[in-house]
């Protein structure tokens, strides 16, 4: 199989790329689970008391070998005895990474990574090298070029907008996504972004982007590179696609209400309920408002709790399990001495209603990734003050 | 009534159910439910109570036999009437003139049919058909010595089977099972284990305790390993977080017990063992996906000396996804490797991999650790330096590492930096398959190379 991708003679248009392109998504890397057992007796028979004493789990049951050896390089006696076990040996998590496993799911709200491969492929010596009749290839000016492709129409546009990005998402559309590290690799670089490849050599590249919307996404990379001979040379291109369906995570339900009046400031409650819908367990990580001008709130959720000292009696932000639901309370008004309508600041009403502002709702799931999304405006009809 | 031990009686389920207690919650056939098993109840009702023993068991066993006069099979059906989570079977019973009991009969465990065989085919050809594959005849001491743990667990199970053993040979009848079992989580057969260990049944049953001392006939570390395992084979895994805190009450009556009587060993001993079932708990409840409900649990167990449960509750911050609750726990720790170790991983949850990789590259000056050099290799690739990270990994297999997770790791890179990675990952295997056998384990499975 891999000898047809490197046939004896050059034959057009047909043969296959000399360079391949691989793509792993980049979630967060996870901790390696570990199920320590004690060693059978049969290892320990030198140790005679085996029943009066708790044995150190068997190494082989380990997320990796915790014999830690100091560097030989040491001359000094003391810094032997600095060495210790790294590994909690007795738990099922252990701080050693594995990197993503597969791709996952993705959802509305967070950053999708992808690190992106653009391999020169050799053969190795052991599967025949390179045939004595074979042109040795040389592989210049490679360049990638990323785009996600986002849903056509876009059925969510009043719940989501990423606060951490500058990129504004219209509905449906391309958005071409910067690659990074920029390309500064020392050396390599020639004509204007371009790099070389020697054989077995990958260019590596990263991609972000801000998931905002549910549906179909697809990632096209476009690989171009020149691919010279002794006696001849081409530019070829090729280009691949990956799809992957983005789903909502969180659902957000809120629900305006009045409240009476306090010193002539028009007062409202807002609830807002919060659902978990993803399949991954969720840290809610903050809830908070950003209102028009003119309005302020306070919080009456878990960032009111007491954070009593700073052990680990800090208070324990809300996790939401798959299908959970988190209810969060706001009570909003009238900033100043609430002479509505005086001046520039008063509150802004539309159409008898009055605009609040959006819900930001910030998470945290597994092995700290990251999700923020915020509401479209939230208002409520305008009710007359009551005194 | 019939119920004298009777190796020939055939199809006494009653005997059998009464004998050896029912599972909680469970309703799936073990094997001891078969028709065809002779098994031998030396401890049946009849027999213990006109001997003037009164304890707790016996009187559930009773119980246990009026109900299934009445209801027949009703024993069987899961419920939560089960009496035996309240069992005081591990419960020392006072000393009593007794003659001495019959022995108990083992055999049930050495039926071929309880186990599995293990098929080579997941093997990697290049260790597979190594010189370094052990003989036959090797005894298993040698191939735990030296990592040979499919071969330890096929020659568990054939000593077991070839009626070598004396059934009543509990001593070695268990260690042997033991060493069956905890061979078969080592080699990516826990499936396979957690059907095996069915066998066993209930070990909160009266059967396994010697009526003469009270003590348990099963050894700790086989106790232990049950409860995760049949949690798994009867998928119920919240039986495991109840079966722990039988094994916990039981660990500090033994405690109390020890204290009592001055023995100190005996004291650290239990200590150590009621302190390891407790992250066990936590274990299962992640296990169970309860994250929170482990982080308040492992919260109320003390710190250890070693600083281990420090770095365990970090861990499960992490997972969760709550860095800076993480950053918390190890905050009176600086300056100790815990602390950069949590740190550096904090960071790489924040997505800060540069700065996780600058403590990770500091962290590796220091100490020469696995862990500290995979998690490196692996911040590599996140900031677009897989080359270096891969060469770092090469390194370690070099220097004799061979942890699934860094086979795993590596033989992810790869599949990244070529479309052939197929021949990478067969050379991988035969560089790991030359590697000195340790006790750390030899074999390796397809799945470590993704192959």
């Amino acid at each position: 199989m891999s000898h047809q991708r490197y046939p004896s003679h050059s034959d057009a248009v047909k043969e296959p790329h000399s360079v391949s392109l691989k793509v792993l998504r980049l979630s967060r890397p996870s901790l390696v689970t570990q199920y320590p057992v004690q060693p059978p007796s049969f290892l320990s028979a030198g140790g005679a008391d085996i029943a009066s004493r708790h044995p150190p789990p068997i190494p082989a049951s380990l997320a990796y070998s915790p014999a830690v050896r100091t560097k030989l390089n040491s001359s000094d006696p003391e810094k032997e005895r600095t060495t210790e076990n790294t590994n909690p040996d007795a738990f099922i998590l252990s701080p050693i990474v594995n990197l993503p496993p597969s791709f996952g799911s993705a959802y509305v709200g967070e950053t999708f990574s992808c690190t992106l491969c653009v391999n020169h492929d050799v053969l190795l010596p052991g599967e025949g090298g390179p045939g004595p009749g074979q042109q040795k290839k040389t592989i210049r000016d490679v360049r990638i070029e990323a785009e996600m492709k986002t849903p056509a129409t876009t059925t969510t546009t009043t719940t989501t907008t990423t606060g951490n990005t500058s990129t504004p998402s219209s509905g449906g559309g391309v958005t071409k996504l910067p690659l990074s590290p920029p390309s500064t690799t020392p050396g390599t670089e020639k004509g204007g972004g371009g790099v070389d490849l020697a054989p077995g050599e990958t260019l590596q590249k990263i991609v972000n982007f801000d998931l905002k919307d549910e549906g179909n996404h697809v990632l096209a990379i476009t690989v171009s590179y020149y691919e010279a001979t002794d006696v001849s040379g081409r530019t070829r291109t090729f280009r691949k696609l990956y799809q992957f369906i983005c789903k909502g995570s969180l659902i957000v339900r809120t629900k305006p209400g009045p409240l009476t009046t306090v010193g002539g400031r028009r007062r409202w409650v807002l609830e807002a309920q919060l659902e978990n819908c993803s399949e991954d367990a969720m840290q809610l990580e903050k809830v908070v408002m950003d209102l028009e001008p003119g309005l302020v709130y306070s919080d009456c959720n878990w960032e009111l709790r007491p954070k009593e000292g700073s052990g680990d009696g800090e208070m324990q932000k809300p996790v939401l399990h798959p299908g959970e639901v988190e209810q969060a309370c706001f009570v909003i008004e009238e900033d100043g001495d609430g002479e509505c309508g005086k001046g520039g600041d008063g509150v802004r009403e539309q159409d008898g209603r009055i605009v609040f502002g959006v819900l930001g709702v910030g998470w945290r799931s597994e092995m700290g990734n990251r999700g923020f999304l915020s509401t479209g405006k939230l208002s409520t009809r305008f009710v007359k003050p009551r005194e | 009534m019939d119920q004298l031990p009777d190796s020939t009686s055939r199809g006494h389920t009653r005997t059998r159910s009464a004998v050896k207690a029912t599972r909680p919650r469970s309703s799936t056939k073990g094997p001891l439910d078969a028709d065809e098993i002779p098994l031998a109840s030396p401890l049946s009702p009849q027999q213990a109570a006109p001997q003037g023993m009164f304890s707790v068991q016996h009187q559930q066993q009773q119980q246990q036999q009026q109900q299934q006069q009445q209801g027949g099979q009703s024993l069987r059906s899961p419920g939560p009437s089960s009496p035996h989570p309240r069992s005081a079977a591990q419960s020392p019973v006072p000393k009593r003139v007794l003659p001495p009991p019959p022995p108990k009969d083992f055999s049930y465990l050495l039926r071929p049919e309880i186990y599995h065989p293990l098929t080579p085919l997941n093997i990697p050809p290049s260790f597979r058909n190594s010189a370094k594959q052990p003989s036959p005849d090797t005894p298993i001491p040698d191939l735990l010595a030296r990592g040979h743990f499919r071969a330890a667990a096929i020659a568990a199970t054939q000593t077991l089977t070839a009626g070598g053993v004396d059934p009543t040979d509990y001593v070695r009848i268990f260690e042997l099972l033991y060493t069956r079992l905890a061979s078969l989580t080592l080699i990516d057969a826990t499936a396979l284990a957690a059907q095996e260990v069915k066998a066993l049944e209930d070990l909160n049953s009266a059967f396994y305790v010697d009526e003469t001392t009270g003590e348990h006939l099963v050894p700790w570390a086989l106790r232990v390993l049950n409860v995760r395992l049949q949690a798994m084979g009867f998928g119920d895994p919240r039986r495991a977080v109840m079966s722990y805190y039988d094994l916990a009450r039981e660990a500090r009556a033994q405690l109390a017990d020890a204290t009592s009587r001055h023995d100190n060993s005996a004291k650290e001993l239990w200590k150590d063992r009621l302190a390891d079932i407790g992250i066990k708990v936590a274990g299962a409840l992640v296990e169970m996906d309860d994250l929170t409900g482990a982080a308040h649990h492992l919260a109320s167990l003390k710190d250890s000396e070693d600083g281990k449960m420090t770095m365990s509750k970090a861990l499960l911050w992490l997972h969760l996804g709550d860095a800076d609750a993480a950053r918390r726990c190890v905050a009176h720790k600086s300056g100790e490797a815990a602390e950069k170790i949590v740190m550096a991983l904090c960071d790489m949850a924040d997505g800060e991999y540069e700065a996780a990789l600058e403590r990770w590259r500091e962290l590796g000056e220091d100490l020469d650790d696995e862990m500290i050099g995979v998690n490196t290799a692996v911040c590599l690739l996140y900031v677009g330096r897989m080359q270096e990270g891969k060469d770092m990994l090469e390194g370690l297999v070099d220097t004799g590492r061979s942890s699934h997770t860094l086979l795993f790791n590596l033989t992810t890179m790869y599949e990244l930096c070529t479309e052939r990675a197929r021949t990478l990952k067969v050379r991988l295997s035969e560089k790991v398959a030359a590697l000195e056998e340790t006790p750390d384990g030899w074999e390796k499975t397809n799945g470590d190379f993704k192959l």
